[in-house]
Formats: structure tokens, sequence, C-alpha cells
């Protein structure tokens, strides 16, 4: 809301000069400088994404030793940075700490590519991200303040897991050994394990907002892999045999979420906490029960839209306007693509196409009728 | 206590960058320099991003088919490789190993395939090099002790002319040898 729209409205003899006054007070108390955090989120990101680049293109013309030399500069002159002027920084703006942390993980980062172009040492890539986790995740944490540096600490974690899982069934598709493909679910499943610790962080700390972000991420990605793991029944990839066989991986992965789940719904008290523990363990029920209805249509989609449906429900319970509305919509598609694949000759004669044109109205109609009569309204995120 | 924390999180990521690149100095400065011929590139993929894609043709290595073993013995006088034995797990003594690396990029591959990173103007200027099919490919690796080893430069010499009779003459076995194209066996 603008002052200038209430200065307006006290013109036309809406309001008088006490309202306006504390009309004006108010949203000057309470506005959020959304283009300001976009400034700094984008800007943080455009400088992360220039040093990869920077890095990538391997100036050969410069000595090695040069720069490494300066590139550890730089990282150790942010870090310093951050510890002595984190508190009068934050002050000022919080997004400008959150901006300084990021570019500092980042060009913690391409320090692993640059030893690796000046040094030729060519490692798997879940080694070199492991070892930056490990350095660079305690900063992280103990700094972060808004969805940048909380998708820097998932994303990173979820990229890892998925680089190692990848490494160690891109060679060897044969020998997989029941306990082997245990861990290998285990640690897809482990960056989930980070919604804990938002969810328990976020009433304690002073940044509660990088906690909830960390906690939504993580949230995200249960609920994307427990997606992908119906997806994957509904393809039937489970009988494959092949790397992504991962039936036993998959109990792994299961287990770690239900237990998170469970976990979260008792460090979290609330309703919020409850709905979100309860949706990582519903989506570690779904990763671990989704073999059983491998290639079998209908079941792998009832799984799906139970999944979903769960979710809205959540959503519907704790106020999630936005997450009640994306789990209609997500059903209703789900709905649309279990028709196809339950008459895919539909489509090849004219009347079929036009019943099924009419089925993807009808459907969206009501989807959107349900969406807009009973989404709750908008309160407090997730 | 907290700002004990804070102080150990800015200081390990420098300290542990550091030390990375303490080690990875003294790793790629140590051991003993071999030249190795290279073949089997094909411009089209080969410069993948920022580094070249080789496969290394050990001089006078029997071809071994699917039999992996897991190093190789590097016999001749540095930096000139006579020619190389296939040495069994640990059974046999030789005085310069080159053992493949089952945590590298290539694993079980690791002797037979290499990569190095190059900059961007170079790696242009090397494509056109890779052209050239008068030419033959060098890679000098370092070899250490224990058998690990890092390749640290590329460079081409033109053919011999008995390398180059050999590539013109027309080579009957190796035809039959190659898998048909994907069309045809679909």
């Amino acid at each position: 809301m603008s002052a200038r729209k209430i200065a307006e409205w006290h013109g036309a003899g809406l309001i008088d000069a006490g309202t306006r006054d504390r009309l004006i007070a108010y949203e000057a108390e309470h506005a959020r400088p959304l283009v300001l955090w976009a400034v700094w989120g984008i800007g943080a990101l455009a400088i992360g994404l220039g040093l990869v680049s920077v890095v990538a293109a391997n100036w050969e013309d410069i000595p090695g030793l040069l720069r490494l030399s300066v590139h550890l500069a730089l990282i150790a002159g942010l870090a310093g940075l951050v510890f002595l002027r984190e508190g009068r920084l934050a002050d000022r703006s919080p997004w400008a700490v959150e901006a300084l942390v990021f570019v500092t993980a980042a060009l913690g980062l391409t320090f692993f590519g640059h030893l690796g172009q000046v040094y030729q040492t060519s490692s798997p890539l879940w080694q070199p991200l492991a070892a930056w986790l490990v350095l660079f995740a305690p900063l992280l944490l103990l700094t972060g303040r808004g969805w940048p540096t909380a998708l820097v600490v998932v994303g990173g974690a979820v990229w890892c897991a998925w680089e190692y899982f990848d490494a160690m069934t891109g060679y060897r598709i044969s020998d997989w050994g029941t306990a082997w493909s245990y861990w290998l679910g285990t640690v897809l499943a482990l960056p989930i394990v980070l919604a804990l610790a938002g969810g328990g962080m976020r009433a304690r700390s002073q940044r509660p907002d990088f906690w909830r972000r960390m906690e939504q991420l993580a949230l995200a990605y249960a609920v994307a892999l427990a997606t992908a793991a119906c997806a994957y029944a509904s393809l039937g990839v489970f009988g494959q045999q092949g790397p992504l066989e991962i039936g036993m991986a998959t109990l792994g992965c299961g287990g770690v979420a239900v237990l998170t789940g469970l976990a979260l719904v008792a460090a979290r008290p609330g309703t919020s906490g409850r709905m979100a523990g309860s949706i990582i363990a519903g989506a570690g029920l779904v990763l671990m029960l989704a073999p059983e209805v491998d290639d079998l249509d209908v079941p792998a989609a009832l799984m799906f839209m139970a999944f979903w449906t769960g979710i809205a429900a959540a959503a519907l319970v704790a106020h999630w306007r936005g997450v009640f509305q994306l789990a209609v919509g997500v059903i209703a598609a789900r709905l649309i693509i279990l028709s196809f694949e339950l008459a895919a000759d539909l489509l090849t004669n004219g009347l079929g196409l036009i019943a099924s044109g009419l089925m993807i109205l009808g459907v969206a109609w009501a989807a959107v009728r349900v969406s807009k009569r009973f989404a709750p309204s908008s309160e407090t995120e997730a | 206590m907290i700002r004990l924390a804070r102080l150990a999180a800015v200081v390990a990521p420098v300290l542990g960058l550091g030390a990375l690149w303490f080690q990875s100095d003294r790793t790629y400065h140590t051991g003993t320099e071999w030249e190795v011929p290279i073949q089997g590139y094909d411009p089209r993929d080969y410069l993948r991003g920022h580094y070249v894609e080789f496969q290394y043709d050990w001089p006078e290595g029997e071809y071994l088919g699917d039999i992996h073993y897991e190093a190789l013995c590097l016999v001749g006088k540095a930096p000139t490789i006579e020619r190389v034995r296939w040495l069994n797990k640990g059974s046999e003594t030789c005085d310069h190993p080159v053992r493949k690396n089952p945590g590298g990029v290539y694993r079980g591959d690791g002797l037979f395939f290499g990569r190095l990173y190059i900059g961007q103007e170079r790696a242009a200027q090397l494509e056109e090099e890779l052209r050239n099919r008068d030419q033959r490919g060098i890679v000098t690796i370092r070899q250490r002790e224990d058998g690990s080893f890092t390749p640290i430069s590329i460079r081409f010499r033109p053919l011999t002319p008995a390398e180059r009779a050999e590539r013109d003459a027309p080579n009957e076995g190796a035809e039959d040898l190659r898998p048909p194209p994907p069309i045809m066996s679909q």
C-alpha cells in the first residue's frame, strides 16, 4: 500500500487526517521491502553463478598459485567480514549478511573446481560436494537469514546425495546387496532430516525465517521424492532391475522419512508442526509402499492421489492456502493423466477426443471450484 | 560459547580449503614424468566443457579384452616407456607401478581413460589440432611410488612413417570388431 494512495483517500474525503496518519505509520512499520529483498537475492545468485563461470573459464595465462591465492584470500576476507561485522550489517539489512554468506559459500564451492583445474585432480562430484558441505554448513547454519542460504544447505545436501547415488550405481548394476541398497536409500533420504533441524530451531533461534525456509525446503524434497516414487510405480520402473530398481533402497529411504516426520511432530508442537510432520511421514509411507503397486495403473494413481489428498487435508487444517491450491491442481492433473492411461485408444477417434476434452474441462472446473470454495484463508505459512 | 562456535565456523572453511590446497600441491609435484601416447579421441565429444578426454595407448601392452587388472608396470627409462607389463594384484614386484583408482571418475577404467583440464582458449586450439590425423597425441603423466598418477600436459608430434603406413593400411580385422550402428540393431 503506497502513501500516495492513502493521501488520495484523504483528499477524496474518505478518511480523516488522523486515520491517514495512523495508516501511514502502520504501513511504514509493517512494510516488507520485497523489491529490496529480491535485489539482494538476485544479486547474490548472479555473483555466485558468475564466480562459477569465471573459474570454469580457467585462465591459464595467470599462474595457478596466484589464482588460488587470490581465491582463498577472498574467501578468508569475506569469512572475516562475516565474523567481525555480522551484527552491525544485520541491523542495517539482514539481506546484506545473507548475500555475503551466500557469496562466501559459492566461492568455497568453486575453490574445489579451481583446485581440480590447477592440479588435475578429477574425483567424482560427490566428494568435493561432501567436503564443501562439511566445511561450510556450520557457517551457513550459524549465520543464514533467509531462503538463499537455506536453499544452499538443502540443495547442496540433495545434490550431494544424488551425485553419490549416481556414482555408486552407475558402474555397478549387477551386484546389489541388500545392505548396500538400504544404505543408498538412506543416503537419498538424509536431506529430509534437515526438516527436523529447521522445525526444531525456528522457535528458538533469532533467525526464524532461515530455519522455517529450511524446514519447508526439506519438506518439499520429501514430497518430491514420494511423488517421483509414485511416478516410477506408474511407469513400472521398480520391476526393471536397473539402478532405479530401488525397492529395497526405497525402504531405507522411506524409513528415514517416517522417522523424521514422527520426530518433527514431537519436536514442533502446534498444528503447523503436526501437519508438516504428518506430510513427511506420509511421504515415507508412500516411498515404502510404491514398489508394491509397480506397473499397476489404478493402484499407483490412487496412491499418488491419496498422498496429495493428504497434503491438501493437512494444508486445510494448518491454513496453508497456497499448498492447498497446489495440491488440488496436482490431483486434477493426475486424474487427467489417469484417464489417458486407462483409455489411450480414446484419442484415436473423434468422439473419444471430444469426450476426453469434456472430461478435462470438467476436472479443471471442479478443481477450481474446490480450490475457491474450500481453500483456507491465507495465514502464516508452513 | 556462541562466539567460539562462530569463530570456528569461519576459520574451518579457510583452514580446510588451505589444507586441501596444500595436499593437492604436494601430490601434484611429486612423482616421475612419463610420456604416454594416447588415442581414441573423437573431436566431436572429445572436449566436454574445459577438459580433454583421452584413451591411453600403453606401448606394447597386449589387448586384454574384458580382463581388468588392478595395475600395470612401466618398463623403460623416464620419460620414455619402452613397454608395459600388466600386474596381478600386488603379487609381482615393479619399480614404476601405475595403479587404477577405484574412487576416481573413471573407476575400473582408470588405466584406460584420462582427462586433462585446460583453459577455454587452449581448448579451441586443441580441438583444431585433434582434427589433424597426421599427428600423434602424447600425454605426460606424473607417476608416484604408490602407483597413483596424474596427467599434467598434452602435446602432439607428427606421425612416424611406420605409424603412417599402419594408419593407411586397410585393416579388415578392426572393421569386423565394430558393433553395428544403433540403427541396424533395432
